[in-house]
């Protein structure tokens, strides 16, 4: 579905007036044109429509349309212009939707272009080929991730915590929380409420030796691991430590109203590359803290891909997509304008070039990467089809585990039948 | 058929338009829709033909589907009786003759041309949360409000007070209706010295059935059509807990969230079938309580 916009129509009709006015103008600019489609906030896009400044001022003969819009809408629009037959050339792509893409015969895959027109020979072979599907390449990686509990650094100074924030347990998380607590007299609680959070979730189910989804796709956690997740903050908002219930089943706010920002909690769950965005909002200093591990457990946490880019089925001048794919991932004055702010770059000769001009917050979210890379575990295999519908029944039936609606396990029970109900259904 | 087009050409004129959108624009989706429904598609590769497939799981299989129609049926039959007498009151006050009746008019009618959209529903939001202006309203009498739209038990009854507060356009049709009646019944009522309560339910309410006929079948169609506003104020999902799961949210998401198109087309061919059928339920009671006046009984 197209809308027809004002400004597109007046853009039209200004090209058409410009056509008429100069009709023995060669056609010098925009002989071949490109579309690049992402999700952003100001930030992000500011960048991103500098990049396309910079490669159209190099690559003449290549203009280049960026379209952005919020996380929300993304999908939603993607699924139209996919059904459409209208996709841009260029998608920004996530870890948890490539799977599904691929399935549907959406994206193309990029190996016959490397090594010739995509130079990727020397990036790190492993955030590489998360954007791999059965062997072939159909996701570039434009930088990584992974999970982190922000803190804010004064209120854990003033309670005098010392804990380890890499190595902590649960029980060593819990302590912390009460610590805060009954220091600032309740007025600031230990932690965010990450009841409904399944991707700290899926940590947990690692923890405990399991995957969320087996290697067929189906769900492998458990009753007991959901009931184990929901029954501990159960506890702790018993305990009066984590954020008000009625502020915890507000779903997927914005950055600016988590805890941390607003001041009501000291920690919250976030991904490394929002950092920066995060310290914007938050009055005090913040700290990455990993997410607490399990005493005697495997490793939950992993580093994954945060963005890729992949070139659609759609795409027409393919050779003119990838200049642009392998500008950004390449070209010194480009990848200078991204920063980190989409995750950390996986080609070293980046990372090395970025080093000495990085800001404070840039600086910690390196250092944070630089202390897990040991503390992780492997990379999950991309989600099944079906994970997204998953990941709204964890919050729907975890609400009314919040709100005291209904017994532990009781709705891990049914969250578990859920799911799999769902990822059958979605096959 | 000469006389057909002298009488009625006028009028097939003014419909052009609307005419001409139907078949161009409405007709080709409505038949598309209908035969999606009988196969599963997700909008890439092409739609499979699955037969009764989509309704039977609609029927069977799928706990969601009843609790959208659950949520649904409780928002119609909560919030069309409010909007109705809520617009009656109204238009009974207005219909006093005040001077300055057209300013109020335009006053009381604003809140529906505003009530659909999006901005509305986001104020409503920011009204009936946990720390909204309700809540320090109701604290400054002393009074400990809930979390109204994070708690799943009162956050339908906040969408209903909102379907209240737009009864702008049933009010103007029995503003109307009322100014219809005519006055000497009222006056021979005085005088036989009837109390005003009696006057309502003697003469205004019977008088009025057909404009409340009117009011009722259109509310109910558009209450059962509700999106805007839960969408908004559930972040699109139907939370919390799915209490605000309406019928079109679901469908919404069914077909643009996860891709099932096919599923979402039965799904808005049953709420037709609902729709339908409520509209015709009232047609047919309306021969026992609906009388018009030039009507020769």
């Amino acid at each position: 579905m197209t809308k027809l916009t004002r400004r597109a129509l007046l853009g039209t009709m200004g090209a058409a007036a410009a056509a008429s006015a100069l009709p023995t103008m060669p056609a010098f600019a925009a002989d071949r044109s490109i579309r690049h489609y992402w999700w952003g906030n100001p930030e992000r896009d500011k960048r991103t429509f500098a990049v396309i400044d910079t490669f159209q001022k190099k690559n003449a003969g290549i203009k280049v349309s960026g379209e952005t819009i919020g996380w929300g809408d993304y999908w939603t629009k993607m699924a139209t212009q996919t059904a459409g037959r209208n996709m841009a050339d260029l998608v920004q792509m996530d870890y948890r939707f490539l799977f599904e893409y691929v399935n549907r015969g959406a994206l193309k895959p990029l190996d016959e272009f490397a090594g010739k027109s995509l130079m990727i020979a020397d990036f790190d072979k492993g955030p590489l080929d998360g954007g791999r599907v059965d062997g072939k390449l159909y996701a570039l990686n434009i930088g990584s991730n992974s999970q982190v509990m922000v803190h804010n650094t004064r209120a854990f100074q003033e309670a005098g915590i010392d804990a380890d924030l890499i190595n902590w347990t649960w029980d060593d998380f819990a302590k912390v929380c009460e610590k805060i607590t009954s220091k600032s007299g309740g007025k600031m609680k230990g932690s965010d409420d990450l009841s409904l959070m399944i991707e700290t979730f899926e940590s947990w189910v690692r923890q405990n030796g399991r995957e969320f989804y087996g290697p067929d796709g189906k769900v492998t956690a458990t009753v007991g691991d959901v009931t184990g997740w929901w029954q501990m903050w159960a506890d702790l908002r018993k305990a009066g430590v984590v954020r008000d219930k009625n502020k915890t089943v507000i779903l997927d706010p914005p950055i600016a109203e988590s805890g941390v920002a607003v001041g009501d909690t000291a920690m919250s769950h976030y991904w490394s590359n929002q950092l920066v965005g995060i310290q914007a909002v938050s009055k005090d200093k913040i700290g990455a803290a990993m997410v607490p591990h399990k005493a005697g457990g495997k490793p939950g946490q992993f580093i994954k891909p945060s963005m890729f880019l992949s070139l659609s089925r759609d795409a027409k001048d393919t050779e003119a997509a990838i200049a642009y794919m392998n500008a950004w991932v390449n070209d010194p004055e480009i990848t200078g304008i991204l920063g980190l702010e989409r995750g950390i770059p996986c080609s070293p000769k980046v990372r090395a070039a970025l080093a000495p001009k990085l800001t404070e917050v840039e600086k910690l979210s390196v250092d944070y990467f630089t202390a897990i890379q040991s503390k992780v575990g492997p990379l999950p295999l991309p989600a099944p089809k079906g994970a997204g519908e998953v990941r709204d029944a964890f919050m729907r039936i975890g609400t009314d585990v919040v709100l005291g609606k209904v017994e532990v396990a009781k709705a891990a029970g049914t969250f578990i039948e859920d799911a799999q109900a769902i990822i059958e259904r979605a096959q | 058929m000469r006389r057909f087009f002298a009488r009625n050409a006028p009028a097939y004129v003014f419909l052009l338009p609307w005419l001409i959108g139907f078949f161009l624009l409405a007709l080709g989706p409505i038949l598309a829709s209908l035969y999606l429904s009988f196969t599963r598609y997700d909008m890439v590769s092409a739609p499979r033909w699955i037969g009764w497939g989509n309704y039977e799981y609609m029927f069977t299989r799928d706990r969601r589907f009843w609790k959208a129609l659950e949520v649904t049926f409780t928002y119609v039959a909560l919030a069309v009786p409010a909007r109705l007498i809520m617009a009656l009151g109204v238009a009974m006050l207005l219909d006093k003759g005040l001077r300055t009746i057209g300013l109020y008019r335009a006053i009381f009618y604003l809140p529906s041309l505003l009530g659909a959209s999006i901005a509305i529903a986001i104020l409503w939001r920011q009204l009936f949360a946990a720390d909204g202006v309700v809540n320090q309203v109701l604290a400054m009498v002393g009074i400990q409000g809930a979390s109204w739209i994070t708690d799943p038990d009162t956050s339908l009854y906040t969408l209903v007070v909102l379907a209240m507060w737009q009864f702008g356009s049933p009010m103007l049709i029995f503003l109307a209706g009322l100014r219809g009646i005519p006055r000497d019944l009222y006056e021979a009522a005085e005088i036989d010295g009837t109390p005003g309560w009696r006057q309502f339910t003697r003469i205004t309410l019977p008088l009025l059935a057909p404009v409340i006929f009117f009011n009722l079948v259109l509310q109910t169609i558009d209450s059962f059509k509700t999106f805007s506003s839960a969408f908004i104020i559930s972040n699109g999902t139907g939370a919390p807990a799915d209490s605000l799961l309406f019928y079109t949210v679901y469908l919404f998401n069914e077909a643009f969230k996860f891709f099932r198109m096919g599923y979402a087309s039965a799904l808005a061919w049953f709420l037709l079938v609902i729709i339908a059928t409520f509209t015709a339920i009232a047609f047919f009671t309306s021969k026992y309580w609906v009388h018009y006046e030039n009507e020769r009984d």
